[in-house]
């Protein structure tokens, strides 16, 4: 189970930074990153970092609307059609989602798609029924496996 | 010197003083048959009748306050079957401002209000459109009755619907319109956008414009871009709505009608007269009003007498426009809005904090209102769909209170000043 940590910004001058600068200082790395911006002025910054938890509470007390979001993160070959391989199965299982990121975990070989959706239980439910597994967070963190 | 009641607006300023005293007295009268006035006055015995207007001094003033206490029917001296109608201020939070009227109050209003048009330069001749909204606004109606009593064609064409109203010009022969300054500035764009030129595609003749403070500047501006002259309007509700003072031809100031409104201007510190020429809050007494007679009422509005007399021959003294509000009310769009009716709303919404910023800006040639507000870190949920939603719920809530459509902006937790002690909370960037 891996989570995204999402924080809300105004879309002004320097308001992004003050986030990395906050994550460089607890030394937490950014594995992906998605900015989405909206027409009044704000948008929604989502990142998948080695240390969500870290991050999120390092975030809130610097006085960040920060959340953590739970994602599904599904392995993927690194290929020509890799993608397309694993959304095709994903329409089979009936998912929809509402935001998605990639991010290559091994050159050419390969890589990881994580989803936000709406039901994240149900989701890994009908995954599981047509044969997908979630991966594990570490792999998401780019982390080693806590033994 | 054409006069829509010679004798009344011509009255030498002894006898208007003298008339004035005797409808004072008259008020005063029978303002003690309302609640609010007989618990005001009765500590005082039998009253006696003043004797000199300036000692109207003595009488405690009214204040919006009080008609928000004594809401909605404290300050009504006749029984309600008497009342034909009402007018009230927007909102739902708190109570409203109401004003009653009995037959001879519309009657008298629209008199006023036709007294005003005329001296404007409209006559029986014109075709009026007014261009400002019907119903529980004032100057829907209050126009509509005074162009009926002056005898002039009226078109109720209401707010809004640029394209449609310029078809209704041109169909018409509209020769007069009453607008909100702003108003006009946009209907210039779009009369350009269609291809048609006001100064020669149509009939027009004059503007009235009013409900919204503007700079000599900008009805300069605004003359310029119709060709022809613009006549500002002041009134409001609590005195009927427009009618209350109206510039003549010479548009050097507006005569207040001092038959129907005993006119004062005190400092709003020490709340003591000020002399002619000097700015201090205008207070005024209703003198020909009788199912809701208001006494030395403080408008908050800041304007000052000009001396002199005017050329037009009226001898009804003359304020000048409107420079401030001695509270925190701002007037945008014609509509008159309370920062404490924004906090109201705010205040029922849990997701978001009670510290909010409202900025009034002119964007694209147009004023509009942008309201600051912060999401809680309690709500967030890194959710792009609530936050949209959130904000067009915001949206929607504040232009139900206020009447104007805000842009609602959500900014990050504590980026607004906390509202401590007397916070600035309207920020007024307009251009015009």
């Amino acid at each position: 189970m891996a989570y995204q940590v999402s924080v809300f910004l105004e879309n002004k001058i320097g308001h992004f930074a003050r986030v990395t600068r906050v994550l460089k200082d607890i030394s937490v790395n950014i594995r992906t990153m998605t900015l989405t911006n909206t027409a009044n002025g704000w948008g929604i910054l989502n990142l998948l970092v080695s240390d969500p938890e870290k991050a999120c509470e390092s975030l809130a007390e610097q006085g960040f609307s920060v959340a953590l979001r739970e994602v599904i993160a599904l392995r993927m070959v690194d290929r020509p059609g890799g993608l397309d391989e694993l959304l095709v199965k994903i329409a089979g299982a009936g998912i929809s989602f509402d935001n998605a990121v990639g991010r290559i975990t091994d050159e050419g070989k390969s890589a990881i798609l994580v989803l936000d959706v709406k039901d994240p239980s149900e989701a890994r439910e009908k995954l599981k029924a047509v044969g997908i597994n979630e991966l594990e967070s570490h792999i998401v963190y780019g982390i080693p496996e806590k033994t | 010197m054409e006069f829509w009641e010679k004798e009344l607006e011509t009255l030498p300023q002894d006898k208007l003083t003298r008339l004035q005293l005797d409808r004072l007295n008259l008020v005063i009268q029978s303002a003690v048959r309302s609640p609010y006035y007989r618990s005001l006055f009765s500590g005082n015995g039998d009253l006696e009748s003043l004797r000199d207007i300036r000692e109207v001094n003595g009488i405690p003033f009214t204040t919006k306050q009080h008609l928000r206490d004594h809401f909605p029917y404290g300050f009504l001296t006749l029984p309600r079957k008497e009342l034909i109608r009402l007018h009230s201020s927007s909102g739902t939070t708190g109570n409203p401002t109401v004003v009653f009227h009995n037959r001879h109050d519309i009657d008298s209003w629209s008199n006023l209000m036709a007294r005003s048009l005329f001296c404007a330069g409209v006559r029986d001749t014109d075709v009026f459109q007014n261009i400002v909204g019907y119903g529980l606004f004032t100057g829907g109606l209050g126009f509509q009755y005074g162009i009926e009593r002056l005898g002039a064609l009226s078109i109720p064409a209401g707010a809004g619907n640029s394209a449609r109203q310029i078809k209704l010009m041109r169909d018409y022969g509209t020769t007069v319109i009453h607008a909100i300054p702003s108003y006009l500035a946009r209907l210039y764009d779009v009369f350009l956008a269609e291809g048609v030129n006001p100064r020669t595609d149509t009939e027009l003749r004059m503007l009235i414009i009013g409900a919204e403070p503007h700079t000599e500047a900008q009805r300069q501006r605004i003359q310029e871009m119709f060709g022809v002259k613009a006549y500002n309007s002041f009134g409001l509700s609590e005195m009927n709505g427009p009618g209350v003072a109206f510039e003549c031809e010479y548009q050097n100031g507006l005569h207040i009608w001092e038959d129907a409104f005993l006119v004062e201007i005190v400092d709003p510190e020490t709340l003591e007269p000020v002399p002619d020429g000097e700015y201090g809050e205008l207070v005024m007494t209703t003198l020909d009003r009788q199912a809701m007679p208001l006494i030395r009422y403080r408008t908050r509005d800041i304007t000052r007498i000009l001396p002199g007399i005017c050329p037009c021959g009226r001898t009804h003294r003359r304020i000048d426009r409107i420079t401030g509000r001695t509270d925190d009310m701002f007037i945008i769009k014609g509509c008159n809005i309370y920062p404490m009716q924004v906090e109201g709303i705010l205040l029922r919404v849990a997701e978001v904090g009670s510290d909010y910023v409202i900025r009034l800006e002119t964007i694209d040639d147009q004023d509009e209102m942008i309201v600051e507000v912060e999401v809680k870190k309690d709500w967030f949920r890194g959710d792009l769909l609530f936050l949209d939603q959130l904000q067009k719920r915001l949206t929607h809530m504040i232009r139900d209170e206020v009447l104007v459509t805000p842009r609602v902006k959500l900014v990050e937790p504590g980026s607004i000043p906390k509202g401590e002690g007397k916070a600035v909370r309207v920020f007024d960037n307009r251009q015009n």
